[in-house]
């Protein structure tokens, strides 16, 4: 049903831009509240702290809805070869590749903030390449198709022509080289952003929780590292979901012209990860 | 983007059932936190009811938002009101430390301003222009938070910060073991966000009918309870985590038999359409 009423208006794909100047303003106005809520002892840390910790966040945030725009998402159609792409949905993409990181990273997470975050960019990159290189096999191997894109005439990295092996009436099928490039490199953004929200979430909830009354017990590392997931979890499905909503469906990867709305996605994600994060901090203030 | 098409007409129109769905869930929250309060864990398996009702409530929720077409399908729906859902909810549990009467109604609050952020971002910046998009993404947030707030209460018997976040063993509180610490959190998050999506996303198409939708609907959130009913006997009392599993498997299979029938009566009605009998020849 709703691929049937999935018809972009005459202006889906434009830059807002008064919408988008409000959002940045709200996004600021929350930023300046969390700096004024750190100054008054509200948040603990300490006021240079809760900036750092939401503007990390946001950066965070804003890699995760650049990353989700490269990722080749194919929908229905691709499940019956007939665009290409993965055969699902943009969030459980985004989802499986950010998650994916996010483990990474929580895992090495006492190694450094360095090592973290690399562990979470390569987590996610390699299950976005595992994904890829399967879809391949069960496309060529399975479905007997050859990878061809609908959106260029060459691909844009190894030059082949696309149009002799794309079948008439598809928008072509399977993972062509660049769409393939593309997976790894949003699983590799995704990773990073989800990482850097968790890693932010969880200096910040060690910092605050003793504070707020919770001591005694040795492992209260443990519970930060709940909480911390957790959120890092809801953010990165807020974000993944409203980066799905900018692209409306489908993509092929950084050469299709839906990749030219990310400015978009990357506004609207710097707002709700404003929003989400003030919301996720306040969880450890002292009223 | 804004065609609308029409799911089906419905026998309760939306704002009812959005009001019984929030009555129910609001209610059956407040009648387990008296039980919280006067020390009894046995009025868990409310907590059951109150994830049921904002079900219902976010099934119809979903219905409207989905009719326009939002190009990414039903699922993800699910899961983004599940993900600002858990941050209102984890806040509204730490404002359990100023009064416990005030979580269910504060992480209703807070989870509609949230979402009518995320719907503004959805309809404005991101240029949907569907008409029901921010208020249906602030109902979809509140959803959220209800929902899990009532499996929380199923696994632990209480919404409070510290009721979620900390697990008596022998004597001695540590918190890795919690609801929280231990990440059951999560189990919740994913149970309920599948519970939400699932059944529109099951039963849309020509042949939707309210009731059956709704239906499916009970019967998904029993079928999390289960769950989270078998994870409760870790939390709470003996006594109390039997009454919240043999709740939620009659929940389950009084919903489950009556989802069947009606499959079967709405099945019934399409066999009569025959589309290859010509073919066959």
């Amino acid at each position: 049903m709703s691929a049937i009423a999935a018809k972009p208006g005459a202006n889906a794909g434009s830059f807002q831009p008064i919408p988008s100047v409000i959002a940045i303003v709200i996004a600021i106005v929350l930023v300046a509240a969390a700096y004024f809520l750190g100054s008054s002892g509200i948040l603990a840390g300490g006021a240079m702290f809760v900036l750092q910790t939401l503007c990390l966040i946001i950066l965070g945030a804003a890699l995760i809805a650049f990353g989700v725009h490269f990722v080749p998402v194919g929908g229905a159609p691709a499940a019956m070869g007939q665009a290409p792409g993965i055969a699902t949905g943009v969030a459980m993409l985004a989802t499986g590749a950010g998650l994916a990181g996010l483990f990474g990273g929580a895992w090495a997470a006492e190694l450094g903030l360095g090592v973290a975050l690399a562990s979470g960019a390569i987590g996610g990159a390699l299950m976005m390449a595992i994904t890829c290189l399967m879809v391949n096999i069960s496309y060529v191997f399975g479905m007997g198709i050859p990878a061809a894109s609908g959106k260029v005439e060459k691909d844009p990295i190894t030059g082949d022509l696309q149009a002799a092996y794309k079948s008439q009436g598809t928008e072509g099928h399977g993972l062509p080289f660049i769409s393939y490039v593309g997976g790894v490199i949003g699983g590799l953004f995704g990773g990073l952003g989800g990482t850097l929200i968790y890693i932010e979430l969880l200096n910040f909830y060690n910092a605050g929780l003793p504070a707020l009354g919770f001591v005694g017990a040795a492992d209260i590392n443990m519970l930060s590292v709940g909480l911390a997931g957790i959120f890092a979890i809801g953010m990165f499905l807020v974000i993944a979901v409203l980066s799905a909503y900018n692209i409306t469906g489908t993509i092929e990867g950084p050469h299709d012209p839906k990749f030219k709305r990310f400015p978009r996605a990357i506004v609207a994600a710097i707002l709700a990860s404003a929003v989400c994060g003030l919301v996720a901090m306040l969880v450890v203030a002292l009223f | 983007m804004s065609v609308k098409v029409e799911a089906s007409h419905d026998g309760i129109p939306h704002n009812k059932v959005m009001v019984i769905g929030a009555v129910i869930s609001l209610v059956s929250l407040y009648i387990a936190i008296i039980g919280t309060v006067i020390g009894v864990d046995y009025l868990a398996f409310f907590g059951g009811f109150a994830a049921v009702g904002a079900l219902i409530w976010g099934n119809s929720t979903i219905k409207k938002l989905c009719s326009y077409g939002i190009g990414t399908g039903v699922p993800s729906a699910g899961m983004l009101a599940f993900g600002s859902g858990v941050i209102a909810l984890l806040f509204a549990a730490t404002l359990g430390g100023i009064s416990i009467w005030i979580v269910p109604v504060a992480g209703l609050i807070i989870a509609l301003i949230v979402g009518l952020f995320l719907g503004w971002i959805s309809n404005s910046v991101l240029n949907m222009k569907i008409p029901v998009m921010t208020r249906s993404i602030a109902e979809l947030a509140a959803v959220g938070a209800l929902a899990l707030m009532g499996f929380g209460v199923v696994a632990t018997g209480t919404v409070g910060f510290t009721g979620i976040a900390t697990i008596e063993i022998l004597g001695v509180t540590v918190y890795n073991a919690s609801y929280i610490g231990a990440g059951v959190i999560a189990v919740s998050f994913m149970l309920g966000a599948i519970a939400l999506q699932h059944p529109f996303n099951a039963c849309l198409g020509p042949g939707e009918k309210q009731d059956r939708t709704n239906m499916l609907a009970i019967e998904c959130g029993f079928l999390s309870m289960i769950i989270m009913a078998v994870i409760s006997f870790v939390f709470v009392s003996l006594a109390a985590a039997w009454i919240s599993l043999i709740v939620a498997i009659i929940g389950w299979f009084v919903s489950y038999v009556k989802y069947l029938a009606l499959s079967k009566r709405d099945a019934a009605a399409w066999l009569d359409a025959k589309p290859f009998s010509d073919a066959e020849e």
